[in-house]
């Protein structure tokens, strides 16, 4: 009993304290109004209008819920009462500490303190509103009581969950079911079909051709970015995911291939208006190169300086871009206008055109990426990654896998350059943040190490779903930070995790199962 | 007379101002399974690591079939046909079996990063050879079928063999096993020594072994070296090496050799 | 000696070194030839000017510095949220010296005077504790939530957490306090921009007494410190763990709160620093904790990761470098940043280890 009662403390400190913060920062209010979007009954509001406070209520029913099941989580032992208990603990834990938030803030408002010195995202309109448009007294006992209430259905909730044992059981089961029938013989003969195999291809292609008609160019733009972010994700995979090289200065590359782009195509500064696919190939060049300067100093390096020394330079590169030393070649903090943009025969590209195009490129890179992981080369690369001392006594050449996995990894981002600043038709320094780097990086941690669906996934989850959140925009990067301390702590191998090859037995029948024949 | 496989004379090997091992002479013939035997701390793995390559000698030098390899890089002593195993098994543990005996063929193969894109014919080709080799060196160290397996999935026995595999792939003509049975009940200890053997017999290569397992050691070697704080205590085969008395001291301290006359026992033969 | 030159494999990586090391003597021989001998466009009082800064700063990098490597020696990790440990540890101290300077303790010789300035001894150690308890605590929770879950995973894992962290941190600060920018409030007896005047060459420089101040109890933490980890059972401990968990755990060692209290002294560092950087720099935002925290992470690696000399000798030397050295190599100051990260590049590439080397065991084979 102590023990969920004390779960039941911890979970209600933890929610009260959470409720507390994002009242603070404003985002009870932003979140009550995206409740009332889903239930619709923000329409038709007049001017005096008052926000309806039924979806603050529920937006603090949900906080209640979440402590109540927090506090019955994985409740082992059999007492049903024991539960009960530690919701009720929960609410009572949450909602005082809410309780002595609100009514002290809603007092002190009262009396006419402004809190927007301090607290700009508490001001007077939404201080009323958190008050229910009421006394502070009232609206604490309002949230007391919802706190309570939820927080006890949370745990009733929780309860009802695992008591329905089989639940668990028969979904894992399920499962289990499932891959195993996908693992048949029929199966696997199904999708190894050439004729299924290219209705697939098909299907996927006339999607891929579709898509960007069809959802207007608001979309060709986000999945443009993620696009790009793809072909970096794959880049920054090569090196940090294959060769197990933690390289935070990513944008270095991307940078200079973007400028080499840009100041090849502009008619300023520099007036040389290249053809636009041997810029690209020079793009790539530089980047490569920069990568070679980077890499050969400093390869034998242990991961942590490696980290840091590359960081120094993705910065090093921003900086100097800006710089006055730099600016007659650059254009400093002006940046370049006017970047070429490919043509078709003489007509410029559409939204859907470029999108068409870097959905190519993207298909492209896969197809590299993949083949190069399936071969000696990422074979190679991984060995170095999971023991590099043993890798090079294994025979393997570690300086100079190392610094072809730097090179190709920084060829992916010379592209991806290239093809940022031209969509873009502008580029400057403030493109090229250490942010950057560390989106690409969560990309393909997040995604999954060393796996190709991996980076897809977190490039759409990284770069398209903020976009999807566009209401929170004020609060997308504190929902990333949180998001990607959650995501290492809960999934750590990735959203789609890398997998291994399975080889088959080459004489053989291709579909005899060869793990199950084994005696031990 | 057949060129040593490993000819040395006067290694010395430092660390701060511990000396691990302190002017080694060490003759290891072609052909032959030689031990390194010795206390805990004798040097043993000090000086196995100087013969592999990782170290680098402070003193002295190394031939292996007339060539010098003091100071060559571990990846150039690998081409050039010695291979190893470790004392804590060191596999690549999130590849699976064959991944880890394909990377051990991997300076037996030529494919550049280029050809793996284009998949042309001589990639294809080597790749299919090199996978063929694989199962086959998965058979021949008994993990048939276990090739998908992780190989930190496999037991501690089956990894040690995987290991051997990943060495024996790289096609050496040097051998050196790092306490292969360690860890090991007698019956597996038994299957190993006659796998041992056996390697030998059939593909005609060197082996050096580090072992604490005497019995093992008696039975197999041709030569036996015994290393005691860094210094060579003595040399020879092994029955010479049974009876020797600095050996015995070394082991089991003073006054214990002539304990030992008293209980000479007869060589044990294992089925 | 002969024998190691013979041994000497020509590698591209050597020649290369060989090369940059040429390039760069001979600019420095190149430069300090114009600074000696040249009209030169500093004057000593300049120079001494540029010193004053670098030491001031200097001493705060090292607080930081020290932060971060302590936890790296500890726990391998980098940890990325340091700098939003430091930046809230500068606005606690900025509520702190509000709150003092708004409650009224008038006498008849000044109605006006607020409590701030009628104890302002008082007032800063309070700040001070302020800022010092919040970047504690907030290192402690740090270390308990985004951490220790992650205790056994690949390197990698950590360092994202960390990253997340950081970036949820700064935005939290944001959202809390806006993204204008503050300003520290301090004592009339600490005035910004007060200070003594030292003559030097001729001319007059001032030293502040808001730079005195920093860099004085700068030394003294690090004094203190030095002494925590020397002289203390917890230092020991500290030092145990941090040389092999498992053997101290053996030993009786209470790993997890070695390692917490590992933080919460990281923290304390970090929080004095950002008071400091308060009091004597007056502006700063939620972004405050970024660019230093990067910076004094790189001054960590300088002097070697983990070594904690090392970290207060790199903390020291990034600030002088960072002051003297656009001056020194006669260039922008626009550049100081890349100036500090060259330099880093420079030492890892002939030194790999830092400067004065790192406390870390061989790897056993």
């Amino acid at each position: 009993m102590m023990t969920s009662l004390k779960k039941g403390l911890r979970s209600g400190i933890v929610f009260g304290i959470v409720f507390i913060f994002l009242m603070l920062i404003g985002f009870i209010n932003v979140g009550s109004n995206m409740i009332g979007d889903l239930l619709g009954n923000m329409e038709n509001l007049g001017e005096e209008a008052r926000l309806p406070v039924s979806n603050l209520l529920i937006f603090s029913g949900l906080f209640g819920l979440f402590t109540g099941i927090n506090a019955r989580k994985d409740e082992g032992d059999g007492k049903w009462w024991s539960g009960i208990l530690g919701g009720l603990a929960g609410g009572l834990a949450s909602g005082w500490l809410v309780w002595l938030a609100v009514w002290g803030s809603g007092s002190l408002y009262m009396q006419g303190v402004d809190f927007r010195t301090y607290l700009p995202n508490l001001g007077p309109e939404r201080m009323r509103y958190l008050l229910f448009y009421s006394t502070p007294e009232a609206a604490a006992n309002t949230y007391l009581t919802y706190f309570i209430l939820f927080s006890l259905a949370g745990s009733v909730l929780a309860w009802a969950v695992s008591a329905v044992h089989g639940l668990k059981r028969g979904l894992t089961r399920a499962k289990e079911s499932v891959t195993q029938w996908l693992d048949t013989k029929t199966v696997r003969q199904i999708f190894d079909n050439k004729w299924v195999l290219a209705v697939v291809m098909i299907t996927v292609a006339a999607l891929l051709y579709f898509l960007p008609l069809a959802w207007g160019s608001y979309w060709n733009y986000i999945m443009g970015t993620v696009a790009i972010y793809i072909l970096l994700g794959l880049g920054l995979n090569i090196i940090v995911g294959y060769s197990g090289q933690l390289v935070l200065g990513y944008v270095a590359f991307f940078a200079t291939g973007a400028y080499t782009f840009a100041l090849l195509t502009s008619p300023a500064p520099h007036g040389i208006e290249l053809n636009l696919v041997l810029a690209v190939g020079l793009s790539v060049l530089v980047s490569t190169l920069t990568g070679l300067l980077l890499g050969l100093p400093i390869l034998n390096l242990r991961g942590d300086y490696l980290a840091i020394v590359t960081l120094g330079f993705g910065e090093i590169i921003r900086i100097l871009i800006r710089s006055d030393l730099l600016t007659p070649l650059t254009n400093g903090p002006k940046g370049v206008t006017n970047v070429g943009q490919p043509n078709w025969f003489g007509q410029v590209f559409s939204d859907v055109n470029y999108m068409h195009l870097l959905m190519l490129l993207v298909l492209a890179g896969l197809f590299v990426a993949k083949r190069l992981k399936d071969s000696r080369t990422g074979r190679a690369w991984i060995a170095i990654r999971e023991d590099q001392t043993v890798a090079q006594a294994t025979g393997i050449n570690t300086y100079g896998y190392k610094i072809l996995a730097l090179l190709l990894g920084a060829a992916f981002a010379g592209l991806g350059g290239a093809l940022f600043a031209s969509r873009n038709q502008f580029t400057g320094p403030e493109d090229f943040t250490l942010m950057v780097s560390v989106n690409v990086l969560c990309i393909v941690i997040v995604g999954g190490m060393g796996s190709l669906p991996g980076v897809v996934v977190g490039a759409f989850v990284l770069k398209g779903l903020p976009e999807l959140l566009r209401e929170l925009a004020d609060y997308r990067l504190l929902a990333f930070g949180a998001l990607l301390v959650l995501m290492m702590i809960i999934r750590p191998e990735g959203l789609w995790p890398a997998k291994r090859t399975r080889f088959r037995r080459l004489n053989r029948d291709p579909y005899e199962n060869g793990a199950a024949e084994v005696e031990v | 007379m057949t060129q040593a496989a490993i000819y040395s004379r006067g290694i010395t090997k430092c660390f701060g101002g511990l000396t691990a091992i302190d002017n080694i002479d060490l003759i290891v013939p072609e052909h032959s399974i030689s031990s390194i035997i010795g206390p805990n701390g004798a040097g043993k793995t000090t000086l196995f690591n100087c013969v592999s390559g990782f170290y680098v000698p402070d003193k002295g030098e190394i031939h292996f079939f007339g060539q010098p390899i003091e100071g060559f890089p571990t990846h150039k002593i690998s081409e050039l046909g010695i291979a190893r195993t470790y004392q804590n098994i060191r596999l690549f543990s999130e590849m699976t079996a064959i991944e880890n005996i394909l990377v051990g063929q991997h300076t037996r193969m030529q494919s550049i990063w280029v050809e793996s894109i284009l998949h042309n014919p001589r990639y294809l080709r080597e790749e299919k050879a090199a996978l063929q080799q694989a199962f086959d060196l998965l058979d021949f160290v008994g993990l048939s079928g276990l090739g998908d397996t992780p190989a930190h999935n496999l037991p501690y026995g089956a990894q040690r063999r995987l290991e051997i595999a990943r060495a024996l792939a790289s096609q050496p003509s040097l051998l050196l096993l790092d306490e292969p049975t360690a860890g090991m009940n007698p019956q597996e200890t038994a299957e190993m020594t006659a796998f041992i053997k056996n390697l030998r017999d059939s593909r005609q290569i060197t082996i050096l072994l580090i072992e604490h397992d005497m019995r093992v050691v008696m039975d197999i070697s041709d030569q036996i070296t015994v290393l005691d704080y860094g210094v060579k205590i003595a040399e020879g085969k092994p029955a010479e090496i049974q009876s020797n008395q600095r050996v015995i001291e070394a082991y089991l301290g003073p006054g214990a050799a002539a304990l030992s006359k008293k209980f000479k026992r007869k060589k044990t033969h294992y089925a | 000696m002969i024998k190691k030159l013979q041994n000497l494999k020509l590698t591209p990586g050597l020649i290369l070194r060989l090369l940059v090391g040429l390039v760069v003597l001979i600019y420095l021989g190149w430069r300090i030839y114009q600074i000696a001998f040249g009209e030169g466009t500093y004057g000593p009082d300049t120079w001494m000017r540029f010193l004053i800064t670098g030491l001031v700063i200097g001493g705060m990098y090292a607080l930081i510095a020290i932060g971060y490597t302590l936890v790296y020696g500890i726990l391998f990790m980098i940890n990325f949220a340091h700098g939003e440990v430091v930046m809230l540890g500068t606005f606690a101290g900025y509520f702190m010296l509000e709150a003092f300077a708004s409650i009224p303790a008038p006498t008849p010789a000044d109605p006006d005077l607020t409590f701030l300035n009628a104890q302002p001894v008082i007032a800063l150690v309070l700040t001070f504790l302020a800022g010092a308890g919040v970047s504690a605590l907030l290192g402690y929770l740090l270390e308990k939530i985004a951490y220790r879950p992650l205790r056994g995973a690949p390197r990698l894992i950590p360092l994202i957490s960390a990253i997340g962290a950081s970036i949820f941190l700064q935005n939290a600060a944001q959202l809390l306090f806006g993204p204008q920018r503050r300003q520290y409030q301090n004592p009339d007896l600490l005035w910004r921009g007060t200070g003594w005047m030292i003559p030097v060459g001729g001319k007059e420089v001032m030293l502040t007494y808001t730079g005195a101040f920093s860099f004085i109890l700068s030394i003294l933490l690090m004094v203190g410190l030095f002494i925590l980890v020397k002289k203390t059972k917890l230092g020991k401990s500290m030092r145990a763990v941090a040389e092999n968990k498992q053997a101290a755990a053996l030993m009786g060692i209470d790993v997890d709160s070695v390692i917490s209290k590992t933080f919460i002294i990281s923290g304390v560092l970090a929080g004095a620093a950002g008071v400091m950087w308060g009091i004597h720099n007056g502006l700063f935002n939620h972004f405050v904790g970024f660019i230093p925290g990067i910076k004094a992470f790189t001054a960590a690696v300088l002097g070697g990761i983990g070594n904690i000399p090392g970290a207060m000798m790199g903390g020291m030397l990034l600030g002088l470098l960072e002051s003297l050295g656009p001056a020194l190599l006669g260039l922008d100051f626009q550049l100081k940043d890349v100036i500090a990260f060259t330099i880093l590049i420079l030492v890892l590439i002939f030194r790999p280890s830092g400067l004065l080397g790192e406390a870390l065991t061989e790897e056993k084979l």
